[in-house]
């Protein structure tokens, strides 16, 4: 029978999964735990509807509303000096909640701390641009648009960054295959030489073991070569031909010969 | 004889048809100086830089989806051609991101995070070198390049000497380092820092600091404001060339940078000049800290790799002989780790700035998604708004002094 | 072939020989190439041009243009989004031109098995010699230089290459 696989993921799955075991949880504290987490949440909690506060591994995570990021970043930049957005990119949720979680990894350098703005953006709806308050969102949101297809509004270049402009899906959503769909895998034959070349090159070959010792079109082996194209499934000759001279050396190029060339160090010292 | 495919020559490279002075030309995505494969789409007023669109993505591998389909340890090697000047400073950032997801970053023995932080400084020194060689091959002095490339090989044996390889080293993983440092190793390395140091002072600077052409060529190019580095998000000299002091190292310490004396070099001229002497004074500090740990090194107690059997495979002599050991590592290999569920965000100093890594875990072996932010992905980003009102000729000195390694940008 | 030297008293030696041999000798023994750092490889191109490892001692130097260039090293991986480049400068070059596939990545994909990488770059333009390694080292690439060198020495002077048998590669 087929091994069932589903079509929403197709990443790479456990072999084995224990049916009892429980995933632990990495600990989320309170905010007030912090000093300075504490009183940042509570001004923004004055000014903003917030989702969820915690703390995880020294860092604030706040959960805002999608439609409120630029108001939030800006307060954060503004009033509560997190003024670097390091990092911002999305988390492909579709198929089990469908939409996306979006998170911006904010610093402080006066305050030495970072801060993890997420919002949850359902699928098929955009997302405002950041990028008028931090430039750095300017390649960010290019990529995650990228990446995952997801629009931003108002961005002054929303193109393609990593991909070719021509290509289709978008890679890090969790239906891609690693190894790319039909169009991925053809796509430098096509754009080169054409789909009718398909047939003449080929598939790719993924599996990494694969050693065709019989092409002699493609291949000549080391200490075994022989001219192109010769059928070598019987035997094949030993050329013995590891050295990079031929035996009895070369056209108008002296050998090397190492009694009378090499100096000792005595010798070097003294020229 | 060329033969038919469908390619088509295209004139994008240069645009003539144009009435006013306006040109447009295509810079890369193979060019000698663009450090990789960066293209620009440069608009030129004569020959002066108007508008600077780059376009990148030539070197895009697609780490993050390999990331979400293989098991921790699996995917560290894949780290290495990230930034692979320095690659050891990109497999510490993932290992550390997996420790602090695993909780387990107290429990590195203490001889471990020394070699950790020999190899992170020996590194620095590498890519500081590699750097410098470079860019002043771009401006057109040919002979620091061999000079800056002959340390450069000093440092790789030193490092070849430890983990086998000289580019691509995998000599970090995830609960420590797999080997100890080889006899006498620690000598060598002090007789390089000797050698560096000098190189530093007799070749390196004394050729280029009061060299009329390199000063003509740096000086007040590529002048990044505080603004545009923070507003750009940029991180390590890029930012501390432009008056920020903020090196995580000294600010968020990781490993035992807190134990350690050194200094954090500061400008604000905020040019490419500026730069170049905040890398020279870097690799001064590096040597500084590599020759305060030889001797930790040696007051440490011979320990590698923390002991977490649930997470980490037990020592070589151990699973050869317990059986339960060999049950576990067995698991490990094939299972792979199973982390809590959660995410971290850990970032650390590369040579290039903020490496940082966001992982996601959803308690599977496989990380749900990793995000790898690096520093030279926003260092590219901002050639947009540093390039135009430049001179043609300076686009290269500008890419130069913002040190983009394109494994990086594209991952 | 007949290859023997007459001395004529102390006068100059006359050396005979082949075009073949001569030519051969001219272009295995100046061998310009083309910079192509894609990747990691290119790092180690550098250094094997730079101080230690001194490409020029081949009369091997290295040509920023496709034009002046005759061996194309591929070092490094070669993107889906790249590739159409490379078969671009490829055609550039001028005949006779000679390809070298550096590295796990130009030769099969690699360790890079995804969406975005040319499993083999010899899918795009045909490769002379492949090097194993990841990265290779410098000393590798030379000794990859030297086989090219035996290789061009044994193949008729006046081939071209390119003639196809086949249309695609």
């Amino acid at each position: 029978m087929r091994e069932y696989k589903p079509k929403d993921n197709v990443q790479a799955k456990a072999y084995y999964n224990d049916r009892f075991y429980v995933a632990p949880q990495l600990a989320k504290l309170d905010p007030n735990s912090d000093e300075i987490f504490g009183s940042d949440v509570s001004k923004l909690k004055a000014n903003f509807e917030i989702l969820e506060a915690y703390i995880q591994k020294d860092e604030l995570v706040i959960f805002i509303n999608y439609s409120k990021n630029v108001e939030v970043l800006k307060f954060l930049r503004d009033e509560l000096n997190y003024s670097f957005l390091m990092e911002m990119s999305a988390v492909d949720f579709l198929a089990k909640r469908n939409g996306f979680e979006i998170f911006y990894e904010m610093l402080s350098l006066t305050k030495r701390k970072r801060i993890r703005v997420k919002t949850f953006l359902a699928k098929g709806l955009a997302i405002e641009t950041v990028e008028n308050l931090f430039r750095s969102a300017n390649f960010a949101e290019r990529e995650m648009f990228d990446m995952f297809g997801i629009q931003v509004n108002n961005h002054s270049f929303l193109k393609r960054i990593m991909m070719p402009d021509d290509w289709n899906g978008h890679p890090l959503l969790k239906t891609y295959p690693l190894q790319g769909d039909e169009s991925a895998q053809w796509y430098e034959v096509d754009k080169i030489f054409g789909k009718e070349a398909r047939e003449i090159i080929g598939p790719e070959i993924r599996d990494s073991a694969r050693v065709d010792r019989y092409d002699t079109e493609r291949f000549a082996r080391l200490g075994h070569e022989v001219a192109k194209g010769t059928d070598i499934s019987k035997s094949e000759p030993n050329t013995d031909n590891h050295q990079f001279q031929e035996k009895g050396g070369v056209f108008l190029v002296k050998n090397l010969n190492k009694s009378q060339k090499i100096l000792t160090e005595q010798e070097r010292r003294d020229r | 004889m060329q033969q038919a495919n469908r390619l088509r020559p295209f004139f994008e490279n240069l645009a003539f048809d144009r009435e006013d002075s306006q040109m447009i030309i295509n810079f890369g995505p193979q060019h000698p100086s663009a450090h990789g494969q960066l293209r620009l789409i440069l608009h030129l007023d004569g020959e002066q830089v108007v508008k600077a669109n780059p376009d990148i993505g030539y070197l895009h591998r697609g780490m993050e989806k390999m990331a979400e389909n293989m098991i921790y340890n699996e995917f560290l090697p894949t780290t290495d051609r990230m930034d692979y000047i320095a690659s050891s400073s990109n497999n510490y950032g993932f290992a550390l991101a997996v420790e602090k997801l695993l909780g387990i970053e107290e429990q590195v023995p203490r001889r471990a995070k020394i070699i950790r932080t020999m190899l992170l400084e020996l590194n620095r020194i590498v890519s500081h070198e590699f750097w410098l060689a470079t860019h002043a091959l771009d401006v057109g002095a040919m002979s620091v390049f061999l000079y800056a490339f002959r340390e450069r090989e000093w440092a790789l044996d030193l490092i070849e000497d430890y983990c086998g390889a000289r580019l691509t080293h995998s000599a970090i993983r995830i609960g420590g380092v797999p080997l100890d440092l080889p006899d006498g190793w620690t000598g060598h390395l002090a007789g390089y820092l000797d050698k560096v140091e000098r190189a530093v002072r007799e070749d390196y600077e004394a050729l280029l600091d009061e060299n009329r052409i390199w000063k003509m060529r740096l000086e007040n190019v590529g002048i990044i404001d505080q603004e545009m580095a923070r507003s750009w998000g940029t991180s390590g000299i890029m930012l501390r060339g432009s008056g920020y002091h903020w090196d995580l190292r000294k600010e968020m310490p990781y490993e035992i940078y807190s134990e350690l004396d050194f200094d954090i070099p500061v400008t604000d001229k905020c040019d490419s000049y500026g730069r170049y002497k905040l890398y020279m004074e870097e690799m001064r500090q590096s040597i500084k800290i590599l020759r305060q740990l030889i001797p930790l090194y040696h007051q440490s107690e011979a320990k590698l790799m923390a002991n977490v059997p649930q997470y980490i495979s037990a020592p070589k002599e151990q699973i050869m002989t317990q059986n339960y050991s060999l049950m576990q590592h067995f698991v490990l290999v094939t299972q792979g780790m199973r982390p809590p569920v959660g995410e971290v965000y850990v970032a650390t100093e590369s040579p290039k700035g903020e490496l940082g890594f966001y992982i996601n875990s959803q308690g599977e072996p496989y990380p749900y998604r990793l995000k790898i932010r690096t520093p030279s992905f926003f260092h590219t980003g901002i050639l947009q708004d540093l390039l135009p009102g430049h001179q043609l000729a300076d686009v290269v000195t500008i890419i130069g002094s913002t040190n983009i390694v394109f494994g990086e940008v594209d991952r | 072939m007949a290859q023997h030297q007459v001395k004529f008293g102390t006068g100059l030696p006359v050396a005979l020989t082949t075009v073949d041999k001569i030519v051969n000798w001219g272009r295995s023994n100046s061998l310009w190439v083309l910079t192509y750092g894609l990747a990691c490889c290119g790092i180690e191109m550098m250094a094997s041009g730079a101080s230690r490892y001194d490409f020029d001692r081949f009369g091997t130097i290295f040509r920023a243009s496709p034009r002046q260039a005759e061996v194309m090293v591929i070092a490094g991986t070669l993107t889906k989004k790249h590739a159409e480049f490379i078969r671009r400068l490829y055609d550039q070059m001028a005949e006779p031109k000679w390809v070298i596939s550096m590295g796990s990545c130009a030769n099969t994909g690699g360790m890079f098995n995804t969406y975005a990488t040319v499993q083999g770059a010899d899918r795009v333009i045909p490769v002379d010699l492949y090097l194993p390694g990841c990265a290779p080292r410098p000393e590798t690439l030379q000794y990859a230089v030297m086989m090219l060198q035996k290789k061009i020495r044994r193949e008729p002077a006046n081939q071209n290459k390119n003639i196809p048998q086949k249309r695609f590669i």
